[in-house]
């Protein structure tokens, strides 16, 4: 097996006189009658070299032209982990902390490895290599919280030498070069669940994010998937010329679509349960993931005040939601795994509640006030915000579907496992290509490509609307507008004016799924409070019945439960609420002591997230959009 | 009010969808550019799902086609790159892509290469799907004949020029036994082919067969298969009056024309009594028309009489 290269070398042994040479894994020529080993090296050229393993290279194969014609082996779990790391080095780019990618996801990938080896030991051939990417030093070191790691590498048989290779030259279609389990992944016997799949790659990514406490939430992640900053689609073709692929693996690495969040979100769940995760770390008040960093970002994102968060953050504590032990999240205690963005969102959808009505009378007549109080320009006014927000939602949502159009999901790679399938899947990809070039040629006129690229279209930002009175922004700025005749000083307490808090039925159905009936309550609620259910879901870009269903789990903490009269309908209960708006007066007392520490508090933080994005735009170099789209000076918003 | 929301933003077949619906908005406008951008990306859909495919085919094909005509730097090569390749990209638009490719050929001027390209599209063979696809085989046969005459004509025209014409005679009967036998199978069935039946009969008149042309001039005129078709009353009488037939024999041939056509013609006015003649003659029409286009005017003026009288 070792001919090839051992076959130049005819020097008798010194110790038996035989010529008959072969390669220990470390390249070093050894005498297969005595097994003396001699200084004599070949060159080490092959990926699957791992020192510290005692089995044989088992790369040399019959012929060396068929073995560069069909690279070498390879396992999909191998493949999977290129993608992993290529998607991880892109978060890294985006701004994440390296903490994230060389310690977290490395930790659950080695977990997950380790997890699913149990399921397969009756079959060799399903083993996994786990070789790390990185070549850390630490790597040996961060294997500490997987536990029996060490033992597991000898758990990787090295019998899988001759089967494999018998294999894959049995294979109908030798000349397709492929994965060496990729046909038969998809089969193991234990069932498919934990089997890795792209959607698997995201999960990981998630997962990894939020035991990192990093400020990237879930809506955030698909997003910048969407856009193209993190590689999904398509991931395969950075492979490295020798794995190659063919059709068996199309099935496993071939996407046509981004999972939309809830299932990504039941699949943290799944995987999480799998992995059997100890409690996560806790997520401190000064990390960008807890509740209070997140609603001040979502709070500049749609425009809203700054005043508003005083009232957000003390919502947030009357509800415990900031409470750092409380909510640390741990698997065996909580059912559910949070999710963050939505929560914070559904604060803040609350203490708009709180504080706008908005159920269609109120926030208008507030708003009315308003605009014919002496001073309406400083003055928040509903109704200008709902029209500002409602023209840039309905432009973001034309230039997302714009992006969604100009997307190009189809793979350069052709994979196919039979001549036939690829001559036909050949001459359409060839019909295909003429025509794209055909017409990008014609569209490129002399001011250069009017149309997009097929890389990212939008620079990669946290934030995805820009207000204020910039090139480019989708409306002025409504951040440093008070909240008068919102919020009245009644004895030295700031209380909100609207008095009325309505809201439907809190009792906790367990038998609906989606949570919240949103789709039977949908035609009873208010017009305004369902258009922010909707605005949000845009910005999050998930289904309006989730925040729904957050927003009730959310009033369930401040308000308790209460079961109104008839079980069939909701009603809007005009609740006195003494008792929190007492308590919410009380603190706004002393937050007024402290309102300058706020203020600067706030000021930091938003000075960091605009950092965040504006770093990221400065990476990316992407001060200059290119022609046709718009132009986004890098400007921080100064100081609020 | 309301924001529309597309529940799973990454999806093949959405992305396709919008793509789809830019192209279309954008080409009801007439903003070629930017169909043009989004046609860059459309063309992934044959390479989706089989199904996918089969309903694209031939949608991607016109579309690119008709882009072609509006882009200010297309060229002939891009025609003819894009008709060759969705031409063997499947069997069941073969021949329809060759006819529109050959028409595109024909507007350019390119003769020759037209009827080459009819000539290999009607020795085009292949199992059930030249039979299914035979009207479309019978076009190619028609058009092709068709060249055939053009190109006689060519020929003829050079023919006062030189003085030994004996190749050039040669050369003009073989097209035009070419021609006269395609033609005269088409003419067996049933349809519109009033170009057609011009050439023929012009290239009969000129080889002095006037039993054929007569009798193809009566089958075309009066065979009740046939659609109705006033072009054919009028092609008899202009080649009988070429022929100095009788006025009895003349006024007789419109009379047939005319009592059969006032049936049709009431049959089709009827059901549009009420809008049509409003819609075409009006009286701002009419001014305009006067200044403008006076003979428009003096075409309209008897219809207009006979559809509103009293007008």
């Amino acid at each position: 097996m070792d001919d090839e290269y051992t076959s130049g070398f005819k020097e008798p042994c010194a110790q038996c006189c035989a010529v008959d040479w072969g390669l220990t894994d470390e390249g070093r020529f050894y005498c297969r009658s005595c097994h003396n080993v001699i200084e004599r090296t070949k060159e080490v050229e092959d990926s699957n070299f791992n020192p510290g393993s005692s089995r044989v290279s088992t790369i040399s194969s019959k012929k060396r032209k068929l073995k560069q014609e069909r690279g070498r082996q390879w396992m999909v779990c191998e493949g999977f982990q290129f993608i992993l790391m290529d998607q991880a080095d892109a978060l890294v780019k985006l701004g994440v902390s390296k903490h994230f990618k060389d310690e977290v996801l490395h930790q659950l990938w080695m977990l997950y490895l380790h997890r699913s080896q149990q399921a397969y030991t009756n079959t060799p051939i399903r083993s996994c290599t786990a070789r790390p990417q990185t070549s850390d030093s630490d790597s040996a070191a961060d294997l500490s919280v997987v536990s029996g790691s060490e033992t597991d590498s000898e758990m990787f048989p090295p019998s899988r030498a001759s089967s494999v290779t018998s294999n894959a030259d049995n294979s109908d279609a030798s000349l397709y070069a492929s994965s060496v389990d990729g046909s038969t992944y998809r089969n193991q016997r234990g069932g498919t669940s934990h089997l890795m799949t792209m959607k698997k790659t995201l999960v990981l990514l998630h997962l990894g994010l939020v035991w990192a406490r990093q400020g990237l939430t879930l809506s955030d992640l698909l997003r910048l998937v969407n856009e193209g900053h993190v590689p999904y689609v398509n991931t395969f073709q950075a492979f490295p010329e020798e794995m190659k692929l063919s059709g068996s693996d199309s099935v496993i690495f071939k996407v046509l679509k981004v999972p939309p969040y809830e299932q990504v979100h039941k699949e943290t769940e799944n995987l999480i349960g799998f992995l059997q995760l100890p409690a996560f770390p806790p997520i401190s008040r000064q990390s960008l993931l807890h509740p209070a960093s997140l609603c001040l970002r979502y709070l500049m994102e749609v425009n809203l005040p700054d005043d508003l968060y005083p009232w957000v953050c003390e919502l947030m504590k009357f509800a415990q939601l900031d409470d750092v032990l409380q909510n640390r999240y741990d698997p065996f205690l909580h059912r559910k795994f949070p999710h963050y963005d939505v929560q914070a969102v559904a604060i803040i959808i609350v203490t708009m509640k709180f504080i706008f009505g908005l159920n269609d009378h109120v926030e208008w007549e507030s708003s009315t006030r308003a605009s014919q109080s002496p001073h309406s320009g400083r003055t928040f006014n509903l109704r200008r915000w709902y029209r500002l927000l409602q023209g840039a939602v309905l432009r973001a949502q034309r230039r997302r579907d714009n992006d969604a159009a100009r997307k190009q999901w189809i793979p350069e790679k052709l994979l196919s496992s039979n001549r036939q399938a690829e001559n036909v899947a050949m001459k359409r990809k060839r019909v295909s290509n003429e025509l794209q070039s055909c017409f990008r040629k014609l569209t490129s006129g002399p001011s250069g490509p009017s149309g997009p690229s097929d890389g990212p279209v939008q620079p990669p930002s946290i934030f995805q609307f820009f207000w204020g009175d910039m090139d480019g922004a989708d409306g002025p700025s409504l951040h440093r507008q008070n909240l008068d005749l919102l919020v009245t000083q009644v004895g030295g307490i700031l209380k909100p004016t609207n008095e009325q808090y309505w809201h439907p039925a809190l009792r906790d159905c367990s038998s609906c799924h989606d949570g919240g009936h949103y789709s039977e309550a949908e035609p009873t609620l208010p017009r305004m409070f369902v258009w922010t259910l909707q605005l949000f879901a845009f910005v999050l870009d998930l289904t309006p019945a989730l925040i729904y269903r957050e927003v009730l789990r959310v009033e369930r903490r401040v308000l308790g439960t209460r079961t109104p009269q008839s079980r069939k309908h909701t009603k809007f209960l005009n609740v006195r609420l003494e008792r929190a708006r007492a308590r919410l007066g009380a603190e706004m007392r002393a937050r007024a002591r402290l309102g300058a520490e706020t203020r600067a508090r706030m000021e930091a933080e938003t000075k960091a997230r605009v950092r965040l994005g504006a770093e990221t735009k400065a990476k990316e170099g992407m001060t200059v959009t290119p022609q046709g789209q718009r132009k986004r000076k890098k400007k921080a918003p100064d100081g609020l | 009010r309301g924001v529309k929301l597309i529940l799973v933003q990454g999806r093949f077949r959405h992305s396709t969808r919008i793509c789809l619906e830019r192209i279309r908005e954008a080409m009801l406008h007439h903003r070629w550019q930017e169909a043009a951008e989004y046609m860059v990306f459309y063309p992934q859909k044959l390479e989706g799902s089989e199904i996918e495919y089969r309903q694209n085919r031939e949608l991607i094909w016109r579309i690119s086609i008709e882009l072609l005509h509006h882009m200010p730097n297309s060229k002939l090569e891009d025609y003819n790159n894009i008709h060759e390749r969705m031409k063997h990209l499947g069997v069941k638009i073969y021949l329809k892509v060759s006819l529109e490719q050959s028409f595109h050929l024909m507007l350019c001027g390119q003769i020759e290469e037209a009827k080459q390209l009819l000539a290999i599209g009607e020795s085009w063979r292949y199992g059930k799907e030249s039979a299914s696809q035979h009207q479309t085989a019978k076009l190619i046969q028609a058009y092709r004949s068709l060249l055939d005459y053009v190109i006689w004509c060519d020929k003829k025209f050079t023919l006062d020029d030189t003085d030994d014409d004996s190749v050039t005679y040669q050369d003009m009967h073989s097209y035009f036994r070419q021609a006269s036998v395609h033609l005269k199978e088409i003419f067996k069935n049933p349809g519109v082919w009033d170009p057609f039946i011009v050439s023929y009969v012009e290239m009969l008149e000129f080889y002095d067969d006037h039993e054929e042309a007569l009798k193809i001039l009566n089958d075309y005129a009066y065979d009740d298969t046939f659609p109705p078709n006033p072009n054919a009353h009028v092609f008899l009488y202009q080649y009988l009056k070429r022929r100095g037939a009788s006025d009895k024999k003349l006024t007789k041939v419109l009379k047939v024309k005319q009592l059969n056509w006032k049936d049709i013609l009431s049959e089709t006015v009827e059901p549009r009594k009420d809008w049509w003649p409003a819609l075409h003659f009006t009286s701002f029409h009419a001014a305009q028309d006067s200044k403008e286009n006076p003979e428009l005017m003096k075409l309209k003026a008897p219809v207009a009489k006979i559809f509103c009288p009293g007008k």
